[in-house]
């Protein structure tokens, strides 16, 4: 342990909370400076509420299905918004007190209120009274996030234009919505209102859902929207639109017209880089209005460390809680760099996506000769027995050396099995070591031993394609 | 046996021809290869297609395969019964489980195609 140091964080988001708690850890006397509650979006407004919500979705198609199986109930299967509001809200309090347990067992201190620099060493705090208060440290760590859309097109009323912030505190399920953006969160948003019963449009300017996905996932997915009756409008954006006291009333570029209830804008995150003193301390920003900082966290300003969303490097929250570890630990005197090559991440549309490392098109476009192996979850005997079989493994690698470079899985747990490949990648192994490995049975994880095994031809269980049989 | 008024395509769709339309759907063997169908990606009315060009796909608790067009044409109609009911593929193929009608283009290309006779003797030469 180092002697005493005091570090401030502005923000309490999984970045800061996470850099919070190791820095305390690693011997510092803390302060969180946060306005709002513990936790950040992802906890309060996003990953965690909308989670929650999918599940019970999730748990009811699953229900309906396997009525006719024998599963029996006395009436049927519906949805009551409210209470499952009601229920995401208590499973938020309930992580937000942990964290706040957390701070209290590491003598974290946090002070409410709004946090700004006014030099590289101090930070002036405005409470909600408007009341001021100077703190002082010898490191400091933005963590700032990033903020709902605000796009000039699209302004946010709360009411029939909602961001995923008021979609997430809905009580009454909208007959329709229309969605701006086919992203992840338009994506995971497509299915939590089509499950609850509401007719989805996901407008998308992109030729596909998740541009960035792998074509293999994209195409599964797209498969499993046409299965849920999400209209999908690719390649196409919103012409015009109104608010009438009826709905939304939208022209899309394709002509095509959509009524919708509500208009759920999921595009055009910024980052909170405004108003927190960064031109007064002379923290640089790039052209994203983005905290530019080194491998260390480290911003233009020695001691001034940013992390997470506002440093615009992938909006993942695992991401701002890998800087916020690198940050702490430098500004504690033990160096150590971020290192982006393994991140992998969950997109919790039904069914779910995990993916990690290069798609089969980045692999192309640098030039990377690969193999590919894939395995359906339908070949599974456990797939098969939950009657999960809507799904696809698929693992690339190297064709020289044979290492991983990239794992999909779209399917049932899929952001949780991802991390068998990420592992492996981590380690810098093979398509044969993961074929190789002894591998429980029956679980869905053979499904990555079976798509490493098809690299070669070789997967076991591999389900006769009628194009094949001929 | 396989029905006698049908033609016969080696990726295992059938049609069955009336004046210059046809009726179009999979064969017995495929459903049964295929397993429980549990959804059919059906194409647009009014989509032309070449003969073997991709007309659909169908997904199965086990796989996921093509459906290919065996003659070029215009599509016209298409079951929409099979979204709510795919499982209408399995229990019917050659009936209610039929998938789209289209529009014959060049009926001369039905000629190339396999009677009932021809089409049982090409399953068992694969066995």
């Amino acid at each position: 342990m180092s002697s005493l140091k005091r570090i401030i964080i502005i923000g309490a988001g999984p970045g800061g909370y996470v850099a919070a708690i190791r820095a305390a850890q690693l011997g510092a006397q803390v302060t969180v400076v946060e306005a709002q509650a513990v936790g950040g979006v992802c906890l309060n407004w996003g990953c965690i509420p909308s989670k929650t919500l999918l599940s019970l979705v999730d748990l009811g198609e699953r229900a309906r299905h396997a009525q006719a199986w024998g599963l029996t109930f006395e009436g049927p299967i519906g949805f009551d918004l409210k209470r499952m509001m009601a229920r995401k809200n208590e499973v938020v309090q309930s992580l937000v007190k942990g964290i706040a347990t957390l701070f209290k067992q590491w003598n974290i201190q946090h002070v409410v209120g709004r946090g700004e620099l006014v030099s590289d060493r101090q930070v002036r705090v405005t409470d909600i009274e408007g009341g001021i208060s100077l703190l002082e440290a010898e490191a400091i760590v933005l963590a700032t996030g990033s903020s709902w859309p605000q796009l000039p097109q699209f302004p946010i009323d709360g009411q029939q234009v909602i961001s995923s912030k008021e979609a997430l505190e809905l009580v009454d399920i909208p007959r329709n919505i229309l969605i701006v953006g086919g992203g992840v969160e338009g994506c995971e948003f497509a299915c939590l209102f089509s499950g609850l019963g509401s007719q989805v449009t996901v407008v998308e300017m992109m030729p596909t859902l998740l541009p960035t996905e792998d074509a293999d996932t994209v195409g599964i997915l797209t498969r499993e929207f046409k299965k849920r009756k999400v209209q999908m409008a690719l390649n196409t954006t919103i012409q015009d639109w109104q608010a009438t006291a009826e709905g939304i009333y939208a022209t899309l570029s394709s002509e095509q017209s959509v009524v919708a209830e509500k208009m759920l804008i999921s595009v055009g995150r910024r980052m909170n880089s405004r108003g927190i003193g960064l031109e007064t301390v002379g923290v640089k920003t790039g052209s994203r209005e983005e905290i530019l900082v080194d491998e260390h966290m480290e911003t233009s300003i020695p001691g001034v460390y940013a992390i997470g969303d506002v440093t615009g490097q992938s909006m993942l929250a695992h991401v701002a809680s890998a800087q916020g570890k690198v940050a702490v630990s430098n500004a504690m005197g033990t160096p150590q760099a971020i290192n982006y090559d393994v991140i992998p991440a969950g997109i919790f549309t039904l069914p779910e996506i995990g993916r990690v490392g290069l798609t089969e098109q980045q692999a192309k476009e640098r030039g990377v000769n690969i193999t590919v192996g894939r395995f359906r979850y339908g070949g599974l005997g456990k797939a098969q027995a939950v009657g999960e079989t809507a799904g696809q493994f698929k693992i690339i690698a190297n064709e020289q050396n044979k290492k991983i470079v990239g794992v999909h899985i779209i399917g049932a747990h899929a952001a949780d099995l991802i991390h068998e490949g990420a592992l492996a990648m981590q380690g810098g192994l093979t398509v044969t070591d993961v074929a190789d490995m002894i591998h429980a049975h029956p679980t869905l994880s053979e499904g990555l031993m079976e798509a490493a095994e098809d690299s070669e031809g070789q997967a076991i269980h591999q389900a006769r394609k009628r194009s094949n049989l001929a | 046996m396989e029905p006698q008024d049908l033609r016969y395509h080696k990726e295992h769709e059938w049609i069955r021809v009336e004046g210059n339309k046809a009726t179009l759907g999979i064969s017995n063997f495929a459903q049964d290869a295929l397993g429980d169908v549990v959804f059919i990606d059906l194409p647009d009315v009014g989509t032309n297609l070449a003969a073997e060009a991709e007309l659909g796909e169908v997904e199965s608790t086990k796989a996921t395969s093509t459906i290919y067009s065996p003659v070029t044409g215009l599509v016209v109609q298409i079951n929409q019964e099979l979204e709510e009911h795919p499982e209408l593929l399995n229990q019917d193929p050659y009936g209610r489980g039929w998938i789209a009608v289209l529009e014959l283009s060049n009926p001369a290309e039905v000629d190339a195609l396999m009677t009932a006779e021809q089409y049982d003797a090409f399953l068992t030469s694969q066995e």
